[in-house]
C-alpha cells in the first residue's frame, strides 16, 4: 500500500475520491488531515498548538449516505482565476492546484468561487487553506487514516475501474 | 420562512418555542443534533470498542479492514459488550432511584425525616408480606422500617432471588431459573456486567446478553419495582385523577417553579412546600398571584399521578420551558437533565438549581436536598424562585397557549377496582374483554424523545394506530406526556380514535383508551398488570402467552435499553424505533430480534415508522390470540393489512 | 504559421491572454504594451500594500520572469495612442508602431473623479496604480486625518487599509448606506458597525462640496454645510472604462468596448477583455461591465482562445465581490439589489452579525449576499452560474450546515447543466 501511494505522488492528475457506499462518517479523515497540517504532526500535541490546525476535508451527509469532500484539483480551476495575488497556481507536472500561503492575503476570492466549497478560511492566520495532496509525506494522510477504504487516491480512470471491479465482485 | 420548527416537533407549543429559539439565536437540542451530523457509523453500528488501552478499536463493517479488535474480540463480542453496558447503566439509574426511596422510607419510619409519612399503610403491609415481614401486632413505623431495610438489602444481596421476582407467574420464574437468569442482587448483577464486559472476560455474545437480561430483571423486578412500590407507600398510591399538560400550564401571573428529574422524594415535598402561606405571601408581595409548580420528565409523572400537578412537557421540551421566559426557577435532581440547561437559563432570568450531589453543573448553584430537612430545603428553593419573580422580563414572556387535560393515575391495584366496579377488585373484566374479542389485547407504549425522530409524532401515531385496532394502551414517561398533549389520555378520545370494541369498554368503565400508569420506574407496574392478568386466568400461564406487546418509538436513554430487556426477558415482544447499536453484528442482531423468542419468549424488533411498528405489534398480538385459541375479534373480521412490505 | 499577437494592457486580462496564447502557440510573436511603471503586479493588492500588510515584492501575481520565460515582448511605460485598423498597426506615444495580426484591448478602467473645486490640491488621490500607492505612502507621515470620498467597495477598502496605518479615517457617503451597489441596508449596517467599532468614522447622506487648503489639502467642506479637517483625500468613486483608444479608431463603444460572445469587437481582428469590455452578465441577462479580477482573468483567457481561432464562446461574467474588514467577511454576487423586489423571491435571515440573503427568480438563484458566514459562497456561485433550479433545496440555503453535499442530488439529476468535469467526479459512486 505504501509503495502504491508513493508512486501516486508522481502521477499526473490524481486527487482524492470517496466511495460513498463505504463512508461511515467517522471523520478519521478530518482528524488525520488536521494533524498532518499541524506544526507537530502528532494528534496529542496538535491540540495544544497556539493556532489549531485546519482540516481541508469534510465528511457531510448526502441523502442517506455520507461523503468525504476534498478539493477536486480542477483542470480549469476557478480558484486560480479568482486569485488576485497569484497564490493559487497549477502544477504543470502533476495537475494539482497549489496554494502558496506566503502569497496569500486572505481576500477569500477563492472561497467565493470554489464550486465545491473546498477552500476554507483560516481566520486566525488570515489565509485560505485547501487540500494540498500532502506534499510533506510519502502518502496521503486521509487515505491512510480511512478505516473502511472509502477514500481512494488516483486518477479518475483508476477510481472508476476500482468501482466497476467492486460491482462485479 | 423555514419550516424547521414544524419538522422538528409535532406539538404546536414546542413548535412555537423552537421558532423562538431560532429567532433569538439560542441553540437547542435540535441544532446540536444537526451540527453533529453525520454521526459516526462505527458508533451507530456498535462496532467501536473503547474498553481497554490496546484500543480504541473499530471493526470494518464492509469486511475489508480489521474484523477483530486488538484483543481478538469479534464484532459480536464488541457489540454485545457495548449493549450490556447500556443495560448496566440504565439499570443502575433506576436502581439508584429505588435505593433513594428505600432510604427515605427508613428515615420516615424511624421519624428522622419528618416531612415524609407512611401514607398507604395497606400497601405497606402487602409489600411487607412479600418480604416475609410479619405484620401482626407491629406498628406501621416498625413495618416501614423493616420493609425499607429489607429492600435496601436487596441491593447488596449476593445469593438467592430478589423477592419481587416472586410476583411473576410461576412458569416465568421457573424459566428464569432454568436459564440461570433469576436476579440475585440488584447491585451484584450490574457489577457483574461491568466485570464481564471489561477486557478479557466474556466474549460469547449470547452469554453476555443472557447476563444482561439478568441485570435488566434486577432492574424491572428489583430496583424499579422497589422505587414504584415504596413511592406508593410513602407518597400515596395514585388514583385516577385529572391533570393538565404542556407548556400552557405555565402561568403568566404566577411564580413558575419547574421540578425536573426523577425522584419524588424531591418533587412530592416541593409540591407540599409550595402551599406554604409565608411563601404565598411573599409571592403576592412581588405581584404574583400564586406559586405554580409544574413538573418535567418523570418527576412530573410522579406528582401528576398522585396529586394532579401539571406537567410542562417531556424530555425535548426542557429547554423550551425556559424559552417561554416565564420560569423563575428550575430545580433538577437526576437523569435526563440536559447540560445545555445552564446555557439556556443564562439567556433568561431563570435560575437553575441542582439538588443532588450526583448531578452538578459547573457554575450552577447547588442546594443539596436532604430528606431529613426536606420541607425546609424545598421551601428555601421555592423562596429563591419567588424572589426571582421580580427579574422576569415581561416582554420576553411567551407562554404558548397549548394545554391539554388528561386522566392519569392508573395502577395495577386501582385497575382492579375500576374494571371490577365498586364491589369487586378483579382483573376478570379485562381478561374477559380480551378473551371475548372485544379487546384485541394490550400494549405498553413508553419511552423518551429524540431529535432523530419528529418530536412526539411517533408516540402519537403509534398509539392512535393501536387503539384504532382495539388494543388497550398503557403508557409511562415522556411517551405518556406526548399522547396526553394530543388529548389521547381522556375518556372522550375513545370516541374519536378507538376501535368499536375498545370504545365499548371505555364507555362502560369510564376510562380513557390510553392509560397513564406513571413514570419510567413505573414500567414495573406493567409487569405486575401482566402478572395479574395471568393470575386471573384464561390467557395462558406465562407472560409470554399474553396477547400484548411493548414499544419505545422515540427512545434515547440507556434506561430504555434496560427496560426493553426486562420486558423481553419477561416474555414481551418489544419494538424500538431506531435500532439498538447492534446492527454491525448480524449474529447479535439476529439473537435479540429472533432467537431470543425461543429462549425467553420475547424479542426485540426495530422499526422507525410508527405505523408499521404498530402493525407489527398488532400482528404479534393476533399471533398470541391464535395460539391461545381465542375467538376472532368482535369488531374486526379481517386481519390488519401490513403496509407495503408486510 | 507564425502570427503577431499584440495586447494593449498588462494587468489581469492582458497577462492572462498572453499566457494563454503562449501555452497554445509556442512559435508566434506575442507583444504586451503596458503604460505602467511596474509590471505584473496585482492592483487588487495595492490596498494591502497601503495597509502595510505586504511589501512591494509581494505584489507580483505572476513570476517576475514571466515575460522572459514565456518569450513575450513587453513594452513597459509605453502608451498606445492610436490604432490603424487598415494597416493593422498600433501607434505608441513615442511614435513606435507595432504591427498585429490579432489585437487584444485590455486597457482597463480609470478611477472616476468628483467634480468639486480643490481636487487639484496636493494630497488628493485615487488608488488604482502603484504610482498612486507610492505617492500616498510617501505622504503618510505628514497626515493625521484622511477623508475617503465614496462608500463603495473601493472607498471602504481604501479606508480600511489606511486605518491600519493608525490614521483617523472618515468615509463620506452620499447614499444613506455604505456599499449601496453591492449589499442591502441590513448587511450594510452590519459592515458599517464593524468599521465604526474599529475607529473608522462613516458619514452618510453627505458629499464633499469643496476641498479646502492652500497648496496642500487641509479639509473638506461638506454639502450640508459641515466641515471636515483632513490632510489627505482619497476618491473612491468607482471606475470608468478606458475606451478612448477603441472609440478613436471607430470601434463600437457604449459604457465599455462592445464585444460579442467570442469577445470580438466590431472589428473581427480586434478583441477586448477586462475592465474595459462590456460582456454578458449571467445573472442580469444583459450586457454590462463587471470590473472584477476573476472576470478579467477568464475573459483574457477566452479572448486568447478566440484569437487562436478556437471559437470558444464566453458564457458571461458575474458581478462578485469579497471583502474582509477586521475579520468580518462579506461576499456578494449577481443581482443583490433588485429594482423591483416583487419580481423576485427573497430568502434571507439575519442573526447577530451573520446575514444571508438569496435572490431567486423562477427558482433559480440570481444573487446572494453573505455576511459573516461565507462558506457557502462558492457552492451558490455554481448554482447561479449554471442557472440551476433549486426548488428542491431552497429550504436548506440558510442552514448553517449548507454545503456541497446538499446540492449533490441536483448535480446527479442535472449533470449536463453543471459545466465542469469535476462535478461528475464527485457523483461517481452516488
Amino acid at each position: 500500500m505504501a509503495k502504491d501511494l508513493l508512486q501516486k505522488k508522481k502521477t499526473k492528475d490524481i486527487k482524492i475520491y470517496c466511495d460513498i457506499t463505504k463512508c461511515v462518517g467517522c471523520k478519521s479523515c478530518e482528524l488525520a488531515c488536521a494533524v498532518e497540517h499541524s506544526q507537530t504532526k502528532n494528534i496529542f500535541t496538535a491540540l495544544r498548538e497556539k493556532t489549531l490546525p485546519k482540516k481541508r476535508v469534510r465528511a457531510e451527509n448526502v441523502s442517506s449516505k455520507i461523503i468525504s469532500l476534498h478539493c477536486q484539483h480542477c483542470e480549469d480551476a476557478p480558484c486560480i482565476k479568482a486569485c488576485m495575488s497569484g497564490a493559487l497556481s497549477k502544477d504543470e507536472k502533476t495537475g494539482a492546484t497549489l496554494h502558496d500561503k506566503d502569497k496569500c492575503v486572505g481576500c477569500w476570492m477563492c472561497v467565493m468561487v470554489c464550486p465545491f466549497g473546498a477552500i476554507v478560511r483560516d481566520v486566525e492566520n488570515h489565509i485560505a487553506v485547501k487540500c494540498d495532496l500532502c506534499p510533506d509525506r510519502e502518502d496521503f494522510a486521509c487515505v491512510v487514516a480511512c478505516p473502511t477504504g472509502a477514500l481512494f487516491v488516483g486518477t479518475k480512470e483508476e477510481f472508476e475501474k476500482k468501482i466497476k471491479q467492486k460491482k462485479k465482485g | 420562512m423555514s419550516e424547521k420548527h414544524i419538522e422538528r416537533s409535532y406539538d404546536a407549543a414546542s413548535q412555537k418555542m423552537i421558532k423562538k429559539a431560532d429567532e433569538e439565536n439560542i441553540k437547542i437540542a435540535w441544532d446540536r443534533y444537526d451540527a453533529m451530523q453525520p454521526q459516526c457509523g462505527f458508533g451507530e453500528l456498535g462496532l467501536c470498542c473503547k474498553v481497554c488501552n490496546m484500543g480504541p478499536c473499530r471493526i470494518d463493517p464492509f469486511g475489508e479492514g480489521p474484523q477483530e479488535g486488538v484483543c481478538g474480540a469479534t464484532k459480536d463480542t464488541i457489540a454485545a459488550r457495548n449493549l450490556a453496558r447500556m443495560i448496566a447503566s440504565g439499570a443502575a439509574a433506576h436502581s439508584d432511584h429505588g435505593r433513594d426511596i428505600a432510604h427515605a422510607l427508613i428515615l420516615a419510619a424511624k421519624g428522622e425525616a419528618h416531612d415524609y409519612h407512611l401514607k398507604d399503610t395497606e400497601k405497606l403491609k402487602r409489600i411487607a408480606e412479600i418480604y416475609g415481614i410479619d405484620t401482626q401486632g407491629k406498628s406501621i413505623e416498625k413495618i416501614g422500617e423493616e420493609l425499607g431495610e429489607s429492600c435496601l438489602s436487596e441491593f447488596g444481596r449476593q445469593h438467592g432471588e430478589l423477592r419481587m421476582a416472586s410476583r411473576a407467574p410461576a412458569k416465568r420464574q421457573a424459566l428464569w431459573r432454568k436459564l440461570g437468569i433469576t436476579p440475585r442482587g440488584i447491585d451484584r448483577e450490574v457489577v457483574e456486567i461491568m466485570h464481564r464486559t471489561t477486557m478479557g472476560v466474556d466474549n460469547d455474545y449470547k452469554n453476555i446478553i443472557n447476563h444482561g437480561m439478568r441485570a435488566a430483571l434486577a432492574d424491572g423486578w428489583g430496583g424499579s419495582m422497589i422505587a414504584t412500590e415504596l413511592s406508593d407507600i410513602l407518597f400515596g398510591s395514585p388514583k385516577p385523577i385529572r391533570a393538565t399538560v404542556n407548556l400552557g400550564v405555565l402561568k403568566e401571573d404566577q411564580v413558575n417553579i419547574v421540578v425536573h428529574g426523577h425522584e419524588p422524594t424531591l418533587s412530592d415535598v416541593v409540591r407540599e412546600a409550595a402551599k406554604d402561606a409565608e411563601l404565598l405571601e411573599l409571592a403576592k408581595k412581588y405581584g404574583a398571584k400564586g406559586i405554580n409548580i409544574a413538573g418535567m420528565c418523570c418527576t412530573a409523572n410522579e406528582i401528576l399521578m398522585r396529586h394532579g400537578i401539571p406537567s410542562a412537557g417531556n424530555f425535548l421540551q426542557q429547554e423550551l420551558a425556559i424559552l417561554t421566559g416565564s420560569v423563575e426557577l428550575m430545580m433538577v435532581d437526576v437523569q435526563c437533565i440536559m447540560p445545555a440547561l445552564s446555557g439556556v437559563a443564562n439567556c433568561f432570568h431563570t435560575k437553575l438549581v441542582t439538588t443532588s450531589p450526583k448531578c452538578k453543573f459547573p457554575g450552577v448553584e447547588h442546594m443539596e436536598f436532604k430528606e431529613e430537612k426536606a420541607l425546609e430545603i424545598a421551601k428555601d428553593i421555592i423562596r429563591k424562585g419567588v424572589e426571582n419573580y421580580k427579574n422576569r422580563v415581561k416582554e420576553r414572556v411567551d407562554i404558548p397557549g397549548e394545554i391539554k387535560g388528561l386522566v392519569a393515575g392508573f395502577t395495577t391495584e386501582n385497575i382492579f377496582h375500576i374494571l371490577g366496579g365498586r364491589y369487586r377488585a378483579t382483573f376478570r373484566p379485562l381478561n374477559d374483554a380480551i378473551i371475548s374479542g372485544r379487546l384485541r389485547g394490550a400494549a405498553g407504549v413508553v419511552g423518551c424523545n429524540n431529535p432523530n425522530i419528529r418530536h412526539d409524532w411517533a408516540h402519537i401515531s403509534m398509539v392512535k394506530e393501536l387503539i384504532k385496532h382495539n388494543v388497550l394502551v398503557v403508557q409511562t414517561g415522556c411517551s405518556a406526556i406526548a399522547c396526553a398533549k394530543e388529548g389521547l389520555l381522556t375518556p372522550e378520545s375513545a370516541f374519536e380514535y378507538a376501535g368499536a370494541g375498545l370504545q365499548e369498554i371505555c364507555e362502560a368503565v369510564g376510562i380513557p383508551p390510553v392509560l397513564h400508569v406513571g413514570s419510567c420506574v413505573d414500567n414495573s407496574r406493567i409487569l405486575l398488570i401482566l402478572s395479574e392478568a395471568i393470575k386471573e386466568g384464561g390467557l395462558g400461564e406465562d407472560l409470554s402467552d399474553l396477547p400484548v406487546a411493548g414499544a419505545a418509538p422515540e427512545w434515547m436513554s440507556e434506561k430504555a435499553i434496560a427496560i426493553g430487556f426486562y420486558f423481553v426477558a419477561s416474555g414481551v415482544y418489544t419494538v424500538f424505533g431506531t435500532p439498538h447499536p447492534v446492527l454491525g453484528s448480524e449474529n447479535l442482531t439476529n439473537y435479540i430480534t429472533n432467537e431470543l423468542e425461543n429462549v425467553v419468549g420475547g424479542k426485540f424488533a426495530f422499526e422507525a415508522d410508527p405505523i408499521r411498528a404498530a402493525q407489527m405489534m398488532i400482528k404479534h398480538i393476533d399471533k398470541k390470540r391464535e395460539a391461545l385459541k381465542l375467538p376472532p375479534l368482535m369488531y374486526e373480521r379481517e386481519p390488519v393489512r401490513m403496509s407495503n412490505n408486510g | 504559421m507564425s502570427m503577431d499577437y499584440v495586447i494593449v494592457g498588462g494587468s489581469a486580462a492582458g497577462v492572462t491572454c498572453a499566457q494563454t496564447l503562449r501555452k497554445h502557440d509556442k512559435k508566434s510573436n506575442i507583444t504586451v504594451i503596458s503604460d505602467e511603471v511596474f509590471p505584473l503586479y496585482s492592483r487588487c493588492l495595492l490596498t494591502y500594500l497601503l495597509a502595510g500588510s505586504i511589501e512591494e515584492d509581494k505584489l507580483y501575481f505572476k513570476d517576475k520572469n514571466f515575460y522572459k520565460d514565456n518569450n513575450i515582448k513587453l513594452y513597459l511605460c509605453k502608451r498606445a495612442v492610436s490604432i490603424d485598423r487598415k494597416q493593422k498597426k498600433v501607434s505608441l506615444k513615442d511614435k513606435t508602431k507595432v504591427s498585429y495580426d490579432k489585437l487584444m484591448l485590455a486597457t482597463g478602467a480609470s478611477p472616476k473623479l468628483v467634480d468639486v473645486p480643490g481636487i487639484d490640491k496636493k494630497g488628493v488621490f485615487t488608488v488604482r496604480k502603484i504610482d498612486d500607492a507610492r505617492s500616498i505612502m510617501k505622504m503618510l507621515d505628514r497626515v493625521k486625518k484622511i477623508a475617503v470620498l465614496g462608500g463603495g467597495l473601493i472607498g471602504l477598502r481604501d479606508a480600511y487599509a489606511l486605518s491600519q496605518r493608525q490614521k483617523e479615517v472618515t468615509v463620506v457617503v452620499k447614499s444613506p448606506q455604505v456599499l449601496s451597489q453591492m449589499v442591502d441596508m441590513q448587511a450594510a449596517r452590519i459592515i458599517a458597525s464593524v468599521l465604526e467599532k474599529n475607529g473608522i468614522k462613516i458619514m452618510t447622506g453627505v458629499a464633499a462640496g469643496e476641498i479646502t487648503g492652500k497648496e496642500f489639502v487641509e479639509g473638506i467642506l461638506l454639502d450640508n454645510g459641515g466641515k471636515l479637517q483632513c490632510q489627505m483625500v482619497i476618491i473612491g468613486k468607482g471606475v470608468k472604462a478606458n475606451t478612448e483608444l477603441a472609440s478613436s479608431c471607430g470601434l463600437k463603444v457604449e459604457e465599455g468596448i462592445v464585444v460579442d460572445e467570442f469577445l470580438r469587437t466590431s472589428d473581427e481582428n480586434i478583441f477586448a477583455a477586462g475592465d474595459c469590455a462590456q460582456t454578458y452578465d449571467i445573472a442580469r441577462e444583459a450586457n454590462r461591465i463587471n470590473a472584477l479580477w476573476p472576470c478579467a482573468v477568464e475573459q483574457g483567457e477566452i479572448a486568447a482562445l478566440n484569437m487562436l481561432g478556437k471559437k470558444i464562446a464566453y458564457d458571461g461574467s458575474l458581478s462578485m465581490n469579497s471583502v474582509d474588514f477586521f475579520g468580518l467577511a462579506c461576499i456578494s454576487m449577481g443581482i443583490t439589489r433588485p429594482k423591483k423586489e416583487e419580481d423576485y423571491e427573497i430568502i434571507s435571515q439575519a442573526k447577530g452579525d451573520v446575514y444571508k440573503k438569496f435572490i431567486l427568480k423562477e427558482n433559480r438563484i440570481v444573487g446572494m449576499v453573505l455576511v459573516g458566514d461565507i462558506k457557502a459562497a462558492g457552492i451558490i456561485s455554481a448554482l447561479i452560474r449554471n442557472k440551476i433550479d433549486v426548488s428542491s433545496i431552497k429550504h436548506l440555503l440558510l442552514e448553517d450546515t449548507f454545503n456541497y453535499a446538499k446540492i449533490m442530488p441536483l448535480v446527479r439529476k442535472f449533470q449536463e447543466r453543471f459545466k465542469q468535469e469535476e462535478y461528475k467526479d464527485t457523483v461517481i459512486t452516488y
